[in-house]
């Protein structure tokens, strides 16, 4: 053979690779923290994590970082407190603002697709900065209404934010991901890099990677393929896109916008999982037992769930299941809110208000004694 | 369990250090057998079955074969003094190593015949059983399956098969010697780093490797994990970024251009040798990691300058293994055929080349074409050599070979056809292939050139090295996307 392979003497020694490593390390290290410094990330009042970025954790742990003061309030849940249906100045924490006369005192940590399971793990592993604050929690026991919600079926269940949710134990049974995507998910989980890259690939990408984004195309028909020639390099614009105070799907100039029925009255037989074995449920009461050990004080508001939705019949396994939460919530002293139930017109589906509903939902919230002796507490836990 | 995925870390952050922890005991050659199974039995248990008769069927074959004379030796009964008897003969028969040699051949072809070429066979010949109107059809092969285990390709099936054949023939060849250890032939037959895909390793190569235990040296583990991470650049970010723009190309080429099926194809071609080379560079360097010396298998094949020269660079082992079996053995038989003897031995090499790689009439049609180029290569011609600029010859091997791969890639033979058909009459249509691939590919091409001309030793530098290294560390976190199963796992 005339060409004996000789690739061996490109290969690294010893002392190569302990110099790649010290070139390779502080990057790795050293990049996520310098990022946050130099990427502009504008919050102001009303901000909440833009829908387009929900899947970009790091960026999360960011926003909580970035709200430093521990005078605020962190308001933690799921699309309910982000406002599926309504605009930034709609939410949750925008009216809570409002009652409070104060413009950035609640803070918005909702986040688009969410869930107790998923929630428990963002908290987990990016909610670090969120240690010895006041946070309000939200409880929707929406997802409980079905095995399928609670994601206790046998049968395989696409949902989001699979990534953040335990990837072993407890065993989530609709989750069949392979062992392979689930131990990147753990990995990813602990390596800020890797979390980095993510942001990357959310911020600016279109949450893709960089070599995937270049062959991207619009959906069209024919599609049309506009990155191809782009530089990469130049998408990284150093400004985390923010949520459009505009945007057509969200506020009341949209046309989702609207109550959920036109005769106010449900017949919805929902498929209640109890308290026992949900595995909602459980990961909320994982999730209270991580903040309060992390120094958190944590208030609970139980709902706004939408009892119109319901048929008649399927009220007392509703009450029963919230009756359920108030008092395990009690039994280990949680300071907990569960507001009376709102207008149906004033819900857009069975748990997401409309803006007025929010409005109506921070009035009475701000009004119930238990939240506003939670309120003069000290920041830490009691 | 894949090589560029997290259970294949786990499984090595396990089997390593036992591994090294047996080396003064007689338990580390089991503890391989136990991890080599555990990893080939992943896929599916009962596949390992199939592995297990492999490896017991050339063992005692070889063993069986010792026991008879050797082929000099023995005695022609048709030369005896007396006529034989059917019972001398059948004794005489089984005191021929020639005997076991075929049952050996026959006994390893069947299992590959039935999963891999049953359905295809079938298939066809029901065609031509309908088109004579004959009644009578074939029965799918997976209606013959017991026990209701499912039909399906045992993985590296083509490669531990031909691997433990080496053994049975270059043993019957006085090429290598018996291996009286079952352990160690068992590790030859299904070393978990070559058991799905290669290198198609040699008995005379491999087993004296496993007669102790290796030495271990800090050389092994800086080798091994550079080959492993330059696999794992090629797989993860170069195969799987190139995979993206081939998939959409011949997914639909009824609606692509000219341009696009070209470059699709070239694409592909590189897709292939990222893919496949990045596979044998991870299980090279997981072998270095123990201590294993494994064959190379690529050597730059995109800068051959003959197809000669193309198939002792592309898959080496089994170009080598090819040649050494199929080749040579005919090209003796038709000797005194001279120049037609070759070319019909280069045809049926190749034939078989194509079919090993998959029961279709695209990777017949893609085994001819080489045969073809083989046959009729200008590369024994001294002007050829001499006279032909190197470029020029490479970039002609180049295209040939990547209009060889359309058959090699294509889902249908009609799709093969389309394909070459549209490459000539569609419009010429932007191909929409992203600037940063051509660049990535570019580079790969020129770093390769660099290598094979007197500038290698920039190559050599160590802060070449490391800056490549340092690339490759980020550009993996950056850049890299799934992967999903490498292409070589069909065959």
């Amino acid at each position: 053979m005339g060409n004996e392979p000789q690739i061996e003497k490109t290969l690294l020694n010893g002392r190569q690779w302990l110099a790649a490593l010290a070139i390779v390390l502080p990057v790795v290290l050293l990049t996520p923290p310098l990022w946050e410094r130099i990427e502009r990330y504008d919050t102001g009042p009303d901000y909440r994590i833009p829908y387009q970025l929900s899947n970009d954790y790091g960026l999360y742990g960011q926003r909580l970082k970035a709200a430093s003061n521990p005078n605020q309030v962190v308001v933690l849940g799921d699309s309910v407190v982000w406002g599926e249906y309504v605009l930034p100045n709609g939410t949750l924490s925008h009216f809570l603002n409002q009652e409070s006369g104060a413009a950035d005192c609640y803070i918005n940590g909702g986040v688009n697709g969410f869930f107790p399971l998923a929630l428990e793990g963002l908290i987990t592993y990016y909610g670090q900065p969120l240690r010895h604050r006041k946070v309000i929690l939200q409880c929707n026991v929406l997802w409980m209404t079905s095995p399928k919600a609670d994601l206790s079926t046998e049968k395989e269940e696409p949902f989001n934010h699979s990534r953040l949710v335990p990837q072993f134990r407890p065993r989530i049974r609709c989750y069949k991901a392979d062992a392979n995507e689930r131990l990147s998910a753990v990995v990813e989980r602990r390596v800020g890099f890797l979390a980095w890259v993510n942001h990357l690939q959310n911020a600016y990408f279109g949450q893709k990677s960089i070599l995937q984004w270049t062959l991207a195309d619009d959906g069209g028909t024919p599609p049309r393929y506009r990155n191809l020639w782009k530089n990469p390099m130049r998408q990284i614009t150093l400004t985390v896109p923010s949520s459009p105070q505009d945007d057509p799907q969200r506020g009341p100039a949209s046309p989702r916008h609207k109550p959920w029925s036109e005769d106010g009255r449900g017949s919805t037989q929902f498929e209640w999982v109890g308290l026992d074995s949900s595995l909602q449920w459980q990961a909320f009461q994982r999730l209270i037992a991580r903040l309060r050990g992390r120094d958190n004080n944590v208030l609970v508001v139980l709902g706004p769930f939408n009892e119109h939705l319901m048929a008649e019949e399927n009220r007392a396994a509703y009450r029963r299941i919230r009756d359920g939460v108030a008092a395990w919530l009690a039994e280990n002293r949680i300071p907990h809110v569960a507001p009376e139930t709102l207008p149906s017109a004033l819900y857009a589906d069975a748990s997401h208000p409309l803006t007025e509903g929010y409005e109506m939902l921070a009035k009475r919230i701000s009004a119930d004694p238990t939240f506003r002796n939670w309120l003069t507490e000290a920041a830490g836990r009691p | 369990m894949l090589f560029h995925t997290w259970p294949f870390v786990i499984f090595l952050l396990i089997v390593l250090p036992i591994f090294f922890a047996l080396r003064k005991t007689r338990l580390w050659l089991l503890w391989l057998l136990a991890a080599s199974y555990f990893f080939y039995g992943l896929w599916n248990p009962y596949c390992l079955l199939v592995v297990l008769y492999i490896t017991v069927l050339d063992f005692f074959l070889v063993a069986l074969m010792e026991r008879c004379p050797e082929e000099g030796q023995e005695v022609d009964f048709r030369t005896g003094p007396t006529r034989p008897t059917c019972l001398t003969r059948l004794t005489r028969l089984t005191r021929s190593r020639g005997t076991w040699l075929v049952v050996g051949l026959i006994g390893n072809l069947l299992p590959l015949l039935f999963f891999k070429y049953a359905r295809f066979l079938g298939e066809n010949l029901n065609a031509v059983l309908s088109w004579l109107h004959v009644s009578a059809t074939m029965p799918d092969p997976s209606t013959l399956m017991p026990f209701g285990i499912r039909y399906i390709l045992p993985v590296g099936i083509s490669f531990f098969t031909f691997q433990s054949m080496s053994y049975l023939i270059d043993f019957y060849l006085g090429k290598t010697p018996r291996e009286r250890n079952f352990l160690r032939f068992a590790n030859f037959v299904c070393f978990f780093p070559i058991v799905l895909s290669g290198p198609i390793e040699r008995a005379g190569h491999l087993l004296p490797q496993f007669s102790s235990f290796p030495a271990i040296r800090l050389r092994n583990f800086s080798d091994g994990l550079s080959l492993f991470l330059v696999g794992l650049f090629k797989k993860l970010a170069l195969a799987g970024y190139l995979s993206v723009y081939v998939d959409r190309i011949y997914d639909n080429p009824k609606v692509c251009g000219a341009p696009a099926l070209i470059l699709g194809t070239v694409a592909f071609g590189w897709q292939l040798f990222f893919d496949f080379s990045g596979y044998t560079d991870m299980a090279r360097g997981v072998g270095k990691l123990m201590g294993f010396d494994l064959l190379q298998n690529f050597n730059h094949p995109y800068l051959a300058t003959g197809i000669g020269d193309f198939w002792r660079r592309w898959h080496i082992s089994f170009s080598r293994w090819i040649l050494d079996y199929i080749f040579m053995p005919l090209q003796m038989y038709w000797r005194d055929w001279r120049a037609t003897g070759t070319a019909a031995a280069l045809l049926i090499t190749f034939l078989v080349s194509g079919i090993w790689h998959g029961a279709a009439w695209t990777f017949i049609i893609w085994g001819a074409l080489h045969g073809l180029a083989a046959t009729f290569s200008l590369e024994r011609s001294a002007f050829y050599r001499k006279r032909v600029p190197k470029l020029l010859k490479q970039a002609v091997v180049f295209i040939y070979v990547s209009f060889a791969w359309i058959f090699f890639r294509a889902d249908s033979l009609s799709d093969a056809l389309l394909i070459v058909r549209r490459i000539f009459t569609a419009a010429w249509q932007d191909p929409q292939l992203p600037a940063l691939m051509v660049g990535l590919v570019v580079l790969v091409w020129i770093y390769q050139i660099i290598y094979e001309s007197k500038f290698r030793k920039v190559l050599e530098l160590g802060v070449v090295r490391v800056g490549l290294a340092v690339v490759m560390v980020l550009g993996l976190c950056l850049f890299s996307s799934g992967g999903g199963a490498f292409i070589y796992f069909q065959f």
